[in-house]
């Protein structure tokens, strides 16, 4: 691994040892494939459940609900290892680990936790998240999908967009506002795929992380018993508390490809020759290499004190909004400056640069844009709120 | 049902090995468990029930304790460490191995087939020669009934079935399984098995029989002489007189 400050040697030999583990994974199986998956749109579904073999997916879950109980540091190694292979890759792990594993923990019931997460966690189910809209990501709040009190159950109507493993999941972790007492609070309702009126259309022409499968939720009438209801959650803090966990992951995942898109760029410019010498002599290639290898480095170190606050408990969500702000954009920076570097090469899928720098558009966007990460930070800053 | 899986650590072949002063610096290369080890380790959990009576055996400096932990990860249920900076010849070794098969008592055990970083395959002969006991080596496939084994290995022609009873030596090769990765909870639960350190002193032995002299590394000279491919026509030119005048290979 590329790692200039030696930041991993201050993990704990357990952490060491999963790292490393997860790297040969994705060195051995997902590296040498993912660009025949990109190419074709698809991710199979045999590769979900190699990582819940492995003990990939939601690996902090405790043992007695089928997770391995590793720390959040290991959580974030495995994302930056995932992400070294593929934003897409990484994308399916952390929407199963984060955003449908951990609402269940977090939200469910005893009788939840027992039915779902042993099985999500080997990977036997796939899950999704629904909480974005098509009207717009960003202020989740005006969503307008409902849920209605109907007998001892519930009745669903809406639509979700852009949902991360939505035509492949099992089960659906959907987010709607339920009147309570006068008032609308958002609720989080676990829907089985064999729901009557529940559908996944599948979303297609996508030209960033096409190597995981992205849909839309469709609720018509969908109507589910008492028990989908998961009782801890409880307002707009509820979703964008399993955002702030998928965030942390995605301030790890990106500067794993921010490593693959150096290293590839490092030893492609060695080897390169123009005027008779390797480009990487030049003093403008130099330049673009440092650029990334310093915030590679910054970004690590950035992903590693926000783990070791996280173990700790003293996480703050501005924190995290931080790091996927700044990790995720020299990312994108890199695979750009990589691209140039790659010259023609690095706009054929031949190289892995092009589907790096693509699927980083999306991870720039999705999980909270720059620009509202920015707004985050910035209110945590000045106390002033510029989200209104 | 005890199984004994002899490993050892070596250069990882998947990474550069770093050289410094002319020989491999192996304090700064990664290193791993030796992968034809890997298959013995693997055929002992598939041959128990969750690694029960499975024990790695390992001879080698305290850096061999990662691919020892692996083997533990991988699900072997125990591990004995004797630690030695000393080279071992192959006929100490298996005097030294002889001592811990006896007090082990294993009806079956794995040797690699040929040593990824020396491509000594003399291992598995040396130690069935010191027990006493039956070898098949290189095996590709392996049936355990009762106390009868029967193995597929490879011949320089083909492939060869062999019966034999236990105990046994098998020295193990690519094809005969698929080796697992570990998983997170077992890494976890690796840390807290059994990994018994012991010493050459403990066997009585204080010497090898082999002392390495030198270590050099193999040069291949390049003479790293670039053609300019921009005019494709002159650049071919250029390489037939190479070939013809330097190479002399046309």
């Amino acid at each position: 691994m590329f790692d200039y400050f030696k930041t991993l040697e201050t993990l704990t030999s357990d952490e060491r040892d999963i790292h490393a583990l997860v790297r040969e994974f994705v060195d051995a199986e997902i590296i040498p494939n993912v660009q025949g998956w990109w190419d074709e749109g698809t991710l199979p579904r045999a590769l979900i459940s190699r990582m819940g073999e492995l003990g990939l997916l939601g690996s902090t879950t405790p043992e007695q609900y089928g997770g391995a109980g590793v720390s959040s540091t290991a959580y974030g190694l495995i994302c930056y290892e995932l992400e070294r292979g593929d934003s897409g890759v990484r994308s399916s792990a952390s929407v199963q680990g984060s955003l449908v594993m951990y609402p269940i923990y977090a939200y469910g019931s005893e009788a939840q936790k027992q039915k779902y997460l042993p099985e999500l966690a080997s990977g036997s189910l796939v899950g999704c998240f629904g909480l974005t809209e098509s009207d717009g990501g960003s202020d989740p709040a005006a969503m307008r999908t409902r849920a209605v009190r109907d007998g001892d159950g519930y009745v669903l109507n809406g639509s979700k967009m852009w949902i991360t493993n939505s035509p492949i999941a099992d089960i659906a972790v959907v987010w709607a506002k339920l009147e309570t007492d006068g008032v609308d609070v958002i609720r989080g309702f676990i829907v089985p795929r064999d729901a009557a009126g529940f559908s996944t259309p599948k979303l297609t022409h996508k030209m960033s992380l096409r190597a995981s499968v992205t849909g839309e939720i469709v609720l018509e009438d969908v109507r589910v018993g008492a028990d989908a209801l998961l009782p801890g959650s409880g307002g707009l803090k509820s979703p964008l508390g399993c955002l702030t966990q998928a965030r942390y992951g995605i301030a790890w995942g990106a500067i794993g490809a921010l490593e693959a898109v150096y290293t590839g760029s490092l030893e492609y410019t060695k080897t390169r020759t123009t005027f008779g010498k390797p480009i990487a002599s030049r003093q403008l290639v130099q330049d673009k290499l440092t650029w990334m290898a310093t915030q590679h480095t910054l970004g690590l170190l950035m992903a590693r004190q926000l783990g070791l606050h996280k173990d700790a408990g003293t996480m703050h969500y501005a924190q995290v909004s931080m790091a996927k702000r700044n990790n995720v954009r020299v990312a994108l920076q890199g695979a750009r400056l990589a691209r140039e570097l790659h010259g023609g090469n690095g706009i054929t899928t031949e190289y892995p640069i092009i589907r790096h720098m693509l699927n980083l558009e999306t991870v720039d966007t999705y999980e909270g844009t720059h620009d509202i990460h920015t707004l985050i930070v910035g209110r945590d800053l000045t106390g002033l709120n510029a989200l209104e | 049902m005890k199984i004994m899986c002899l490993i050892r650590q070596v250069p990882d072949a998947e990474a550069r090995v770093k050289t410094a002063n002319g020989t491999v610096d192996l304090q700064g290369s990664s290193m791993a468990l030796d992968g034809m080890d890997e298959y013995g380790v693997e055929q002992a959990l598939r041959m128990s029930e969750g690694g029960a009576g499975t024990v790695a055996v390992a001879v080698g400096p305290q850096r061999f304790e990662d691919a020892i932990r692996r083997t533990l990860a991988m699900g072997l249920e125990r591990a004995i460490h004797i630690e030695t900076d000393l080279v071992l010849d192959v006929v100490t070794t298996s005097r030294l191995l002889k001592a811990i098969a006896l007090e082990e008592q294993p009806d079956l055990i794995f040797v690699g087939g040929q040593h990824a970083d020396t491509d000594s395959q003399a291992m598995g002969a040396a130690l069935s020669e010191a027990l006493g006991w039956n070898l098949v080596t290189w095996t590709t496939e392996l049936t355990l009934e009762g106390q009868h084994v029967t193995a597929v290995h490879d011949v320089d022609d083909g492939k060869e079935t062999v019966e034999l009873e236990l105990p046994c030596v098998v020295t193990t090769q690519q094809g005969l399984n698929e080796p697992r990765y570990p998983t997170l909870p077992n890494i976890m639960k690796s840390k807290k098995k059994e990994l018994l350190k012991k010493s050459l002193n403990d066997y009585g032995i204080s010497s090898t029989m082999v002392r390495v002299v030198n270590q050099e590394i193999q040069q291949r000279a390049r003479l790293q002489h670039i053609i300019d491919g921009k005019d494709a026509a002159a650049a071919a030119e250029q390489l037939i007189v190479l070939l013809h005048t330097e190479a002399k290979v046309i």
